[in-house]
């Protein structure tokens, strides 16, 4: 049986509490606090350098936080580390390197998942991710942007995470990929109940597809759903003039 | 005297064992090494480790006892100041490679007359292997195998995607620390065999020669392997045929492969 998250309903996926995060003298968190329910899909927006990444980061236990509490699931991230999935923002590897994406899927089947995870998980998930089955002989260097991504969502989901992070997921992709790579947080939110929590500038989709928005500038400036939360005054201190991309869509 | 005829001669087959077991594992850690854009930090230990010789001489100890602790000391420094001084590793590498040259250069310029073991490290004779340096290269040959087998999975997983393997566990700063040591430990151990200058190329050329000629993960592993198995016999061979000095004749072997795959690739393009 693959790994279960804990039936914790009443438990918050995501618990941050008055999280700070300071490098050398510049307070790139300060004090931030939100609360992501189980199976929902959260959007951190913001500018850039207003410290959506380091959240993610902070959270995640990949940079420390000078202050503050963090629990996933209840609990702390380490021990809840098989529950999560994680594609980073960047994924900087070299192009000519020889691994083909089945490669790349059975090493991280390997490493991220219990035994009870058999290799026909792989071409499972990378139909899941709307991708073709041919793709696992294909090298990684060969695959574009778009599909790069969707291989990167396939590895994260391999082990049926609880959590699902996802840092900038549209970044380098075009606009088809990017409605495409939306319907994909839908399906694994609708299908698996996957919490899924991602950085995004990208605020003209956020109605559409988000429970509820965190609105980031060093401090929270907004939360919640993002019909309440995503109001023209939220979004002009956030953005200031950026924010008239927005489409309420409601 | 007849390659085949010389490996009846016990320092021969001392000479083939070590430069097998030396240049598969090398090879097995060039993969990395490639992978993680670190081909310097080969040729920066390697040089390092003459600090540690020139001191075993001066002071009348075994020199691989030493260069190993030497390298050990250096590999791990650099780790060390890679994340607390945030300075990259090949500025520190490049620090530590002339800082330790110009130790055992200083070093040497104290030891009295000629000292003809230097040369041999410098330009590595692998004929010269004895049985206790076949002891040390075989029992920590094996150690760092055994290791890099059990981690290979996720020592490639953390070089592709460093914040992706930390997610799922991987203790990143560990095993980093493991794959510096190791790497440490096999290059000064190539240094008697292949000397100072050389080992290095070991370190690169059979897994950049196999990069130009695979298309996937397994073959690129296998034929990394095999090509440093063929570098190291054709080089002995080629070395006793025509009284060539064996670390230059390995080199040049394992160069001219890599020509062959260059151009073995554009032809086939």
């Amino acid at each position: 049986m693959p790994e279960q998250s804990p039936k914790t309903n009443n438990i918050p996926a995501v618990s941050v509490r008055d999280l700070t995060v300071v490098y050398g003298s510049n307070r790139i968190l300060d004090q931030v606090s939100f609360e992501v329910s189980q199976g929902s899909v959260a959007a951190i927006i913001g500018p850039n350098g207003s410290g959506k990444t380091t959240a993610v980061r902070a959270i995640l236990g990949l940079i420390p936080k000078n202050s503050g509490r963090v629990h996933l699931l209840g609990k702390h991230v380490h021990s809840v580390r098989t529950l999560i999935g994680y594609v980073p923002q960047r994924f900087e590897f070299d192009h000519d390197f020889p691994m083909t994406v089945g490669e790349y899927m059975d090493m991280a089947r390997r490493l991220r998942c219990s035994r009870h995870f058999r290799p026909e998980i792989i071409p499972k998930k990378i139909k899941e991710v709307g991708l073709r089955e041919d793709i696992l002989s294909a090298n990684l260097g060969e695959l574009s942007g778009g599909q790069l991504q969707r291989v990167l969502i396939a590895q994260a989901i391999i082990n049926d995470p609880a959590i699902l992070f996802l840092d900038e997921p549209t970044t380098g992709i075009d606009i088809s990929g990017e409605a495409s790579l939306y319907g994909i947080i839908e399906h694994l939110n609708r299908v698996h109940n996957t919490t899924v929590i991602m950085v995004t500038h990208d605020i003209s989709v956020i109605s559409n597809v988000v429970d509820t928005v965190i609105c980031l500038n060093r401090k929270m400036l907004c939360y919640g759903p993002p019909k309440t939360a995503l109001t023209e005054r939220k979004l002009n201190e956030l953005f200031g003039k950026r924010s008239g991309i927005y489409e309420h869509r409601h | 005297m007849d390659f085949l005829e010389m490996i009846g001669q016990p320092f021969m087959q001392r000479a083939l064992l070590a430069g097998m077991v030396l240049g598969g594992l090398l090879a097995g850690l060039g993969i990395f090494v490639t992978l993680r854009k670190m081909a310097f930090f080969g040729d920066g230990i390697a040089h390092s480790s003459l600090a540690g010789i020139s001191l075993a001489i001066l002071l009348g100890w075994s020199p691989l006892p030493v260069a190993l602790a030497w390298a050990l000391m250096v590999a791990l420094v650099i780790w060390w100041l890679e994340k607390s001084v945030r300075l990259p590793s090949d500025t520190l590498i490049g620090i530590f490679f002339t800082a330790s040259m110009a130790v055992g250069i200083l070093v040497i310029s104290r030891t009295e007359g000629y000292q003809p073991e230097i040369i041999s490290y410098l330009f590595g004779n692998i004929l010269s292997v004895g049985k206790g340096d076949l002891a040390v290269i075989l029992t920590l040959s094996a150690a760092i195998a055994a290791w890099l087998a059990i981690s290979f999975r996720r020592l490639t997983f953390m070089s592709l995607t460093e914040e992706s393997a930390a997610v799922a566990g991987i203790r990143i700063r560990l095993h980093s620390a493991l794959l510096y040591v190791a790497l440490a430990l096999t290059t000064v151990l190539g240094v008697k065999a292949f000397g100072i200058i050389l080992v290095s190329a070991l370190l690169i050329l059979p897994a950049a020669t196999s990069r130009l000629l695979t298309r996937n993960f397994r073959s690129y592993i296998v034929v990394s392997l095999i090509l440093s198995q063929i570098t190291v016999l054709t080089g002995l061979a080629l070395s006793c045929r025509m009284d060539l000095p064996s670390g230059a004749a390995i080199v040049a072997v394992g160069t001219a492969l890599f020509f062959l795959g260059a151009m073995a690739k554009k032809l086939w393009k």
